[in-house]
């Protein structure tokens, strides 16, 4: 290992006996976590870049076909619904999102119990996709449950999973499931804010909507930009609640409820007939990495120069 | 790299829970004005309460009563819905399986990352910096980008449709977040004991293994708790690289009872309780560490 034996020789050179220990088992203690990291996670990571260049079917070697995939992604509809939801739930979902934690967040803030309610909203992050899935369906179904608490008011049923609501019920599905997560990531940044700001703007005879605007607001720009990046990754892996609620009598759900995670798993290993396209399928996912790495810089800009203007 | 700053910050937030003064106080605003905040906020609170109990109790009632009786209590207790699901809906073995990948891959990845976390959040180097950045890196990598390469990997070594596999690839995963997650925890821990122990002559292995290990027991836990909750409810690898009924985990487990069910007709009852199967576990968990967990996984957004 490069790195150990240079850890090693810079140990030498300086520092304190115990410095000089510490930096004795910087390769040993490092090696096997980033031996491992590094064959099962970046080289993969960097194989998928290659191998969206070629045609492969996961077995033989991939023979190269230059940009024939991407080519094929622009006219592929089943790419582009997945990655137009993704960018659904990224966004769509995602400013929904937000606005609803960062409201129930202040709202928290005020109320007797806070933690108790965060606490218990936070339950649905922590189950699994698929039992939540489940229960959404059976919620939602044609003799579901939304439907026999409506017949007991004498209305109809209501088709809520027609194919042009479905995946809105997905979204709202899936800002349920991110609320209490999203809450206590905003709540525990709000609650580093100083508290003798707010005390200084009140002998300035500030009142509470001045505050919040001038206070509150800016000083969470920060960790709502962290926030907005944690949301920005988690969304490319949503991937089982759609399986799940979509998804029937083995086959994949359709397209136009796809996301990039299920494209990936769609046209390699997944459904009833497979399609073992493993070049096109990295491509796709070298397309959303792209993207997730485009948005993530873009809010880390945004953010940033917002907080510095404060 | 601000390691050291991020163990303080999480930990001071740690230490300071509630202290009245964080909140804003003094926004005397008259209380009716924000009912309609708090009302939709209860109201929340009570479909997320009604979920979890909706999917307990119904995994008590027959088939009949869960679909033509959805919000009446049991009036009997069935729990045959709860051996059926175990012996014929196949969730017993899956649980079993579960129970194995869990246990394994969180340990194998606490093992494996609390020693890499400790050289890395004690030397303030560049090159514990760019190491600690090269794993960071991997927390922004989605799995469809590694997947279909490991596969190619897995499949050569005779590895698809194996626990150990699967093992090994859930411990690969959540390397990179909880070498984030224990390397502050290292960092925010006082050097002292480390530098007496150096003073006695005590090799640097056994600082470790002796002495800073124990010392971040709390933050150990913590990676435990969160790797087996992330593993207890993945889908995607196990669905990439499982194949046979006999090494489903349980979300699998549950997927195919779903799929299923659509074909042989529907028993709402044993599938509330498979449901039940895969969910009970974790709430029973947050039961017991619930703080721990919401403090970890959130943990990310102290940077």
């Amino acid at each position: 290992m490069t790195s150990a034996t240079l850890g090693v020789r810079r140990g030498r050179a300086k520092g304190s006996p115990l410095a000089r220990r510490r930096r004795r088992v910087f390769g040993p203690f490092l090696a096997p976590a980033l031996i491992l990291y590094t064959i099962l996670f970046m080289l993969p990571t960097a194989y998928s870049f290659y191998a969206s260049f070629t045609s492969w079917d996961g077995f033989s070697n991939p023979r190269w076909k230059g940009t024939l995939n991407y080519d094929h992604l622009t006219h592929d509809p089943a790419f582009k619904d997945a990655f137009f939801n993704t960018l659904k739930l990224l966004f769509g979902c995602g400013i929904f999102l937000f606005v609803l934690s960062f409201a129930f967040m202040l709202l928290l803030r005020e109320m007797k119990g806070r933690r108790f309610i965060q606490g218990f909203i936070f339950l649905p992050h922590i189950v699994s996709g698929v039992a939540l899935a489940a229960f959404w369906d059976f919620l939602l179904n044609h003799d579901g449950m939304l439907n026999k608490g409506l017949h007991s008011f004498g209305l109809g049923p209501v088709d809520w999973l027609k194919p042009q609501w479905q995946f809105n019920a997905i979204l709202i599905a899936i800002v349920w499931i991110n609320t209490g997560y999203y809450v206590t990531i905003l709540m525990a940044g709000v609650d580093r804010i100083p508290p003798y700001y707010y005390e200084e703007a009140k002998l300035a005879g500030t009142n509470s909507w001045q505050r919040f605007r001038h206070i509150t607001l800016p000083m969470s720009w920060d960790v709502v930009g962290t926030a907005a990046v944690l949301w920005t990754i988690g969304t490319v892996k949503i991937f089982e609640f759609i399986l799940a609620f979509s998804g029937s009598q083995g086959n994949l759900p359709t397209t136009n409820q796809w996301t990039s995670a299920m494209y990936v798993y769609g046209e390699t290993i997944g459904g009833t007939s497979p399609i073992y396209d493993f070049g096109r399928a990295c491509a796709g996912a070298v397309v959303t990495l792209v993207a997730v790495v485009v948005v993530v810089v873009v809010l880390r800009r945004v953010t940033s120069r917002d907080r510095l203007e404060l | 790299m601000s390691t050291a700053t991020t163990g303080s910050r999480a930990e001071s937030a740690a230490q300071d829970p509630e202290s009245p003064a964080a909140a804003p106080a003094g926004r005397r605003r008259v209380p009716w004005a924000r009912l309609p905040g708090a009302a939709l906020i209860w109201l929340f609170v009570a479909f997320c309460a009604f979920t979890f109990l909706f999917i307990l109790l119904s995994s008590l009632k027959s088939s009949y009563n869960v679909l033509n009786h959805p919000f009446r209590l049991p009036t009997e207790l069935k729990f045959s819905n709860w051996s059926k699901a175990w012996h014929d809906g196949g969730f017993g073995p899956a649980f079993v399986n579960s129970v194995v990948v869990v246990v394994a891959a969180a340990a194998g990845t606490v093992l494996l990352a609390s020693p890499a976390a400790y050289v890395l959040g004690r030397n303030q180097n560049r090159l514990s910096g760019g190491v600690s950045m090269y794993f960071v890196l991997g927390l922004g990598i989605p799995m469809q980008i590694i997947v279909l390469p490991l596969y190619s990997i897995m499949a050569k070594m005779h590895l698809i449709d194996n626990l150990a596999g699967l093992i090994v690839l859930y411990i690969v995963v959540n390397l990179p977040f909880t070498v984030y997650l224990l390397m502050s925890f290292f960092a925010s821990l006082p050097g002292e004991l480390e530098e007496a122990a150096a003073l006695d002559g005590v090799g640097p292995g056994m600082t470790f293994w002796r002495i800073m290990l124990p010392l971040a027991k709390g933050g150990l836990m913590t990676a435990l708790t969160l790797v087996a909750i992330a593993c207890w409810n993945e889908t995607f690898l196990a669905l990439m690289f499982l194949q046979t009924n006999d090494n489903f985990t349980l979300p699998l487990a549950l997927v195919n009872f779903l799929t299923q069910q659509q074909f042989t007709g529907e028993d709402f009852g044993v599938m509330f309780a498979g449901v039940s199967i895969a969910v009970l576990p974790m709430l029973a968990l947050y039961a017991w560490l619930g703080r721990r967990i919401t403090e970890g996984l959130t943990l990310g957004a102290g940077k």
